[in-house]
């Protein structure tokens, strides 16, 4: 974004030296001002959200690469890459990936694709995006504190992007960070000074999460059109806003404790060390506990995987019925499930934690609490199907993502069932069936989640569609590749492979798998240049696309169609449209979609 | 904007509510602390801490903060320029001087020979330390926007009546005001 | 330069797919949304029912390849291992039925409701009846998965039996150390600031403590066959964990607060070696949480033996504070060299801790 603005500053400068007429150089003049705040410190929401999108897509990419690389050593152990020694120096001496690279490259991938593409580049491109379109607003209750959302996230970017050019590298103990690992510059050399931007960046992105949720929060709740009450909002407008709510209560929990952790690290305070011996180094200090860290690390870190899977929940909820030219089956306990969600995953937090040695009592607790989760997310499941049934299906891109997803959902959430029952915890945890979880769950469900949406509201965006066919090939291979790589990890995870592990050549019990870490290793590089092609189309279509010829090419109730093609600052021309409807009307009394904006017919039959 | 707004004038000010969630934000990230500090007192080496006197001059100060931003906000109301102007710069006053008072409290730990960072700190009292100084900067966030809402009276070309931003300033003083109450409070019963 | 090879055919295709991507989309405009909308309609449709059927069979598939490479294949090695084998074994039918019916059914109406002129939608929006039935039949199935969990949790986790032997296992970067009670089946007390590799003391064991004086200290673990055995686990630096993937257990060990966790070992390493049909079996400890950058490499062994053996190999054993005290060749017998280089600086002379 930033590199645009100043080769554009340049080319201005040049065009004002050329032409000497005052009127010139006014018209240049205004023009400037107006593209810095046009497009860099805009204040318009939808500008915001297309920046935090391709600010996104960069992060996912540099996050994917890095996954590219460390599959390369986990399927080629014994291999030797020139080229990468060429690449990364001292981090791949003799065209290997060096230990603390891969641990450095791991934790690099993790933090990026789990916070700056999946939290910041989710959430903040469709909350941005959708909440004034879809409830009838001229913008956000707060521009300016938009604009600052966007803004520090980009600082916590540069910083984080920073860290990776460090003498010592960048932070490497796992994108959990766990003390005293993180807090000991002695114990690895990602816990360096790498470890200190990990923590400066991530505060600056709590910051950055924290004014967008409460602008989303405060927008949705106070600014909604006439006649859009609560339950009428579209199911996208629920989730976004719970999953405002879990990052607004949640991340503050982790600032405390990140700020704790730095005072351990430049500090010498005792919060979460006791008695270390680290390479015969005694430490002085006593009386902290390493286990406190967790606790408040997953108090936000649990909550954070909702807030990866809610926006996705809701889009796809939205993108099915539009698909299937039917009504969301289940409305309220669409909601419902959300909401239960939302408080449960407050609940569950150690479910992480079963073999820190908790008290087993409290553990049954979690246990419990956990599976709870189960039900909400199978009366997703099965409302989801219902709504496919008997329904008329157009397999738009959007639409065959968010089928994808249902079944990425499925798979993913029944392996949490095994996951959150302690008793198998014990056998599983922090092995590669953990690893399969949450990817497919978590990381690939919202991925297909976000990229329905990214198809479904491109020509919202951009008054372009994407193309076709290359969305239908990005599709079903990486639906095809998603499954390749993550089913067959269930197995290793089940012969007690740990993660985090360089290399298990030296290992009686995981040396087995060297043929499916090496077929792995092969989709997941096929998979990444597909999305490379994905990344193609979306740059390409912003200026080429086919134009977009109608406000509402969906047939879609919700408001967002029926503002222009290209709507500007304020969305609407005239008057904010009102709303007399909920956003499901589709196929009632034989017609194919009412808009939200279309009044109840005197005839009209109840549901 | 502004036509939103108005169409909303029955309803709370969306800034004011921002502000509400904001809070419970805050409250939350303290929440966390406060109960770290205490699943941490039932461990052992746990030292108790001995509150300094000036903690108390603290409050009273903080306490006086809030009472001289509301009367601000009052003399705004009524149009009284230059008493409100003078109880603004009051207000930012003990906040700063607040802060002040907070770190001299903490600097009479040193002088008792009480470590509260470094080689032989003890926990308890370096949660005193970060939780204080987390309010702190809080506060100090409070006098930077009762500054800017000051500078913003004295410029002439923007004078406005609106006492909305005032309003939702006096609000968050109140609020880290009594979260210092709160945390006082949490200290010395929990220590 | 096969590296070049590569990315050249790379660019290649990619120019190919993305010319022939909008050359279709051409065509496409040419022969008019609607028809081309309908061509493709029917395509996504039909690969989705060929997806579910390619992929069931690949599932299938994968299964043949793999399972016999997983724990599921054989026996647990202890007691509480086979309780978590028989709760995985429910947990797999349970959902694997789930899994079956709401994928096929998924991808069979994506296939069966694909658009089609002649029909409408059904306008559906809500059924209580069908509502309450997927909220209780799960909320039904979780309580039997949730009872049987915790039932076994808590047996898992509760006391171990009195007689049970006490094994102590620390944790450092990167390898484990053990230490036996001896005679007294008593550990010696502990103090951190003790710790010293270059004089034996790897473990900060206190030798003012006479518990202290017959315990044994190992790099391997040496385990009765049939009789329980208590771990207690420490971590020295940073955390670490225990894994034990044959018993399918695992604990964390954590710098400063002690952990336990107990089993009965079922089959001796000779045993296993017949029952997996390998005869290099040998039961590994797999440190399951991230600590280093040999955190992938920290590997220990268990010896599982009968009675007998595990008597005889402790009489073999002399208690490390004799060792130390004979001041002989004092290295610690797991201290990797860094650490005793590390600790040399810190010289902390024996006389002065007696
Ligand atoms: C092509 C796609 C991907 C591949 C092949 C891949 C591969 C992997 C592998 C093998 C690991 C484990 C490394 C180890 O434990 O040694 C890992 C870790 C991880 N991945 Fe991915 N991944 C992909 C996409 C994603 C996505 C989309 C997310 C978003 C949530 C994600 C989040 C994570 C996280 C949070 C970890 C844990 C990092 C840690 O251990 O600290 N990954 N990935
Ligand atoms: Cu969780
Ligand atoms: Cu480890």
């Amino acid at each position: 974004m930033s590199s645009e603005t100043i080769s554009h500053g340049h080319t201005e400068e040049a065009s004002v030296h050329s032409h000497d007429s005052h009127e010139a150089h006014g018209h240049d003049h205004h023009h400037e001002e107006s593209f810095l705040s046009k497009y860099v410190f805009s204040t318009d929401h939808k500008m915001i959200g297309k920046q935090f999108l391709i600010t996104g897509i960069i992060w996912a990419i540099i996050g994917g690469l890095f996954s590219v690389l460390f599959r390369l050593q986990l399927g080629y152990p014994e291999t030797s890459f020139p080229v990468l020694e060429d690449l990364f120096g001292k981090w791949a001496a003799g065209g290997r990936i060096s230990n603390e690279f891969y641990y450095a490259l791991v934790t690099m991938h993790g933090t990026i694709l789990v916070f700056f593409v999946l939290t910041a580049g989710l959430s903040g491109t469709f909350a941005n995006i959708l909440i004034p379109l879809q409830i009838g607003a001229r913008d956000m209750a707060s521009g300016f504190m938009n604009m600052l959302s966007y803004w520090f996230f980009f600082l916590a970017s540069v910083v984080m992007f920073a860290s990776l050019f460090i003498q010592t590298g960048p932070a490497s103990g796992g994108w959990t960070i766990y003390p005293p690992l993180s807090a000991l510059g002695q114990a690895s050399e990602g816990s360096k000074l790498g470890m200190d931007f990990w923590l400066i960046s991530m505060a600056l992105f709590i910051v950055s999460s924290l004014l967008g949720g409460l602008n989303y929060i405060s927008t949705i709740l106070n600014l909604r059109t006439k006649g859009m009450s609560m339950t009428r909002m579209p199911l996208t407008m629920w989730a976004i806003f719970f999953t405002a709510l879990l990052g607004v209560l949640s991340f503050p929990v982790l600032l405390s404790g990140a700020v704790l952790l730095l005072f351990d690290r430049n500090l010498g305070t005792s919060f979460y060390l006791s008695e270390i011996v680290v390479k015969g180094e005694i430490l002085p200090n006593e009386g902290g506990s390493a286990i406190l860290f967790q606790h408040l690390f997953w108090f936000l870190g649990h909550p954070e995987v909702y807030i990866i899977l809610l926006p996705a929940l809701g889009m796809v909820s939205e993108i099915l019925s539009v698909n299937s030219r039917k009504p969301i089956f289940g409305y309220l306990a669409m909601v419902g499930s959300l909401f239960a969600i939302c408080i449960l995953a407050f609940l569950v937090w150690a479910h992480h934690m079963f073999v820190t040695g908790l008290n087993p009592f409290l553990g049954a607790f979690f246990v419990l609490l956990t599976l709870l989760i189960a039900v909400p997310s199978a009366i997703k499941v099965f409302n989801w199907l219902t709504t496919l049934w008997k329904g008329n299906i157009r397999f738009t891109p959007a639409m065959l993502f968010s089928i994808g997803f249902i079944s990425l959902f499925i798979s993913g959430g029944l392996t949490g069932i095994f996951l959150g029952n302690s008793t198998l915890d014990i056998h599983l945890h922090d092995t590669y069936f953990v690893v399969a979880h949450f990817h497919i769950v978590m990381g690939v469900a919202s991925f297909f989640g976000m990229f329905a949406g990214v198809y479904h509201w491109f020509p919202k965006m951009y008054g372009r569609f994407l193309n076709n066919t290359m969305a239908y090939i990005h599709f079903w291979v990486t639906l095809v590749g998603a499954y390749l790589i993550f089913w067959p990890m269930h197995y290793s995870g089940l012969a007690g492979m740990p993660r985090r592990y360089t290399d298990w050549s030296n290992w009686q019990s995981f040396n087995q798998f060297q043929d499916m870490n090496r077929f792995i290793s092969t989709v997941a590089m096929i998979v990444f240049a597909v999305q490379i092609l994905f990344v193609f189309n979306f740059f390409y279509s912003i200026f080429k696309g086919r134009k977009v010829t109608s406000t509402n090419p969906w047939g879609a109730n919700t408001l967002e169609w029926t503002t222009p093609i290209n709507p500007g600052h304020g969305n609407w021309p005239g008057d904010i449209p009102e709303v007399h409807r909920w956003a499901y009307d589709y196929s009632k009394d034989g017609r194919e979609f009412i808009p939200q904006t279309e009044p109840i017919g005197a005839d009209e039959s109840k549901h | 904007m502004s036509q939103v707004i108005s169409e909303q004038k029955r309803k709370i000010h969306p800034h004011k509510f921002t502000l509400w969630v904001a809070i419970g934000s805050i409250l939350m990230m303290f929440a966390g602390m406060t109960s770290a500090y205490i699943v941490k007192r039932s461990q052992a080496s746990w030292l108790m801490i001995e509150i300094p006197m000036m903690f108390w001059y603290s409050t009273a100060t903080i306490l006086a903060s809030s009472v001289t931003v509301q009367l601000a906000l009052k003399s705004l109301k009524k149009r009284e320029m230059i008493n409100y102007r003078r109880l603004l710069a009051v207000t930012a006053v003990l906040g700063v001087l607040f802060i002040v008072l907070q770190i001299v409290g903490f600097g009479q730990f040193a002088a008792q020979d009480i470590r509260l960072v470094g080689a032989g700190s003890n926990a308890s009292y370096s949660f005193l330390l970060a939780i204080s100084g987390l309010h702190g900067i809080h506060v100090l966030g409070g006098v930077v926007a009762l500054v800017v809402i000051a500078i913003r009276a004295l410029n002439s070309s923007t004078r406005s009546y609106s006492s909305v931003p005032l309003e939702i300033a006096a609000t968050y003083w109140h609020f880290v005001d009594a979260l210092w109450i709160y945390l006082f409070i949490f200290f010395t019963w929990m220590k | 330069m096969s590296g070049y090879f590569i990315l050249i055919i790379l660019v290649l295709a990619f120019v190919l797919i993305f010319q022939i991507s909008k050359a279709s989309e051409y065509v496409s405009v040419l022969k008019g949304e609607e028809k081309s909308f309908k061509q493709s309609n029917r395509i996504n449709a039909f690969l989705f029912i060929l997806f579910m059927v390619l992929g069931l069979a690949g599932a299938w598939w994968c299964n043949e390849l793999l399972y016999d490479r997983t724990l599921l294949a054989q026996p647990a090695a202890s007691d509480h291992g086979e309780k978590i084998d028989f709760m995985m074994w429910l947990t797999i039918i349970v959902t694997g039925i789930v899994f079956l019916l709401t994928q096929v059914l998924l991808f069979w109406f994506a296939f069966k409701y694909q658009y089609s002129e002649k029909r409408t939608s059904y306008f559906f929006p809500h059924n209580n009846k069908l509502e309450l039935l997927w909220t209780v039949v799960p909320a039904i199935f979780l309580t039997v998965l949730v009872g049987f969990g915790l039932f076994y949790w808590f047996k898992i986790t509760g006391d171990a039996p009195k007689d049970a032997q006490i094994v102590e296992i620390t944790g450092k970067q990167f390898n484990w150390m053990m230490r036996y009670p001896g005679k007294d089946n008593v550990l010696g007390r502990k103090n951190y600031r003790l710790t010293d590799a270059s004089s034996g003391n790897a473990l900060g064991v206190d030798w003012e403590d006479g518990a202290s004086h017959d315990d044994i200290e190992a790099s391997e673990m040496h385990l009765v066959v049939g009789k329980p055995v208590q771990l207690v686990i420490n971590a020295q630096d940073v955390i670490h964990d225990v894994g034990l993937v044959h018993f399918r257990l695992k604990m964390d060990a954590v710098p400063g607060i002690p952990t336990t966790l107990w089993f009965t070992p079922k089959y001796t390493t000779e045993q296993m070696k017949k029952i997996t049909g390998n005869k290099d079996f040998v039961y590994e400890i797999s440190c399951d949480q991230i600590c280093g950058s040999g955190h992938y490499s920290m590997r220990g062994v268990i010896i599982v033996e009968t009675q007998e053996e595990h008597d005889a190999w402790m009489a073999s054993k002399k208690p490390q504070y004799l060792t130390v005290q004979e001041g002989a060749a004092p290295a610690a017998p797991a201290a990797d060299s860094t650490a005793a280089a590390a600790s040399a600086t810190m010289s902390k002379p024996l006389a002065q801790l007696k």
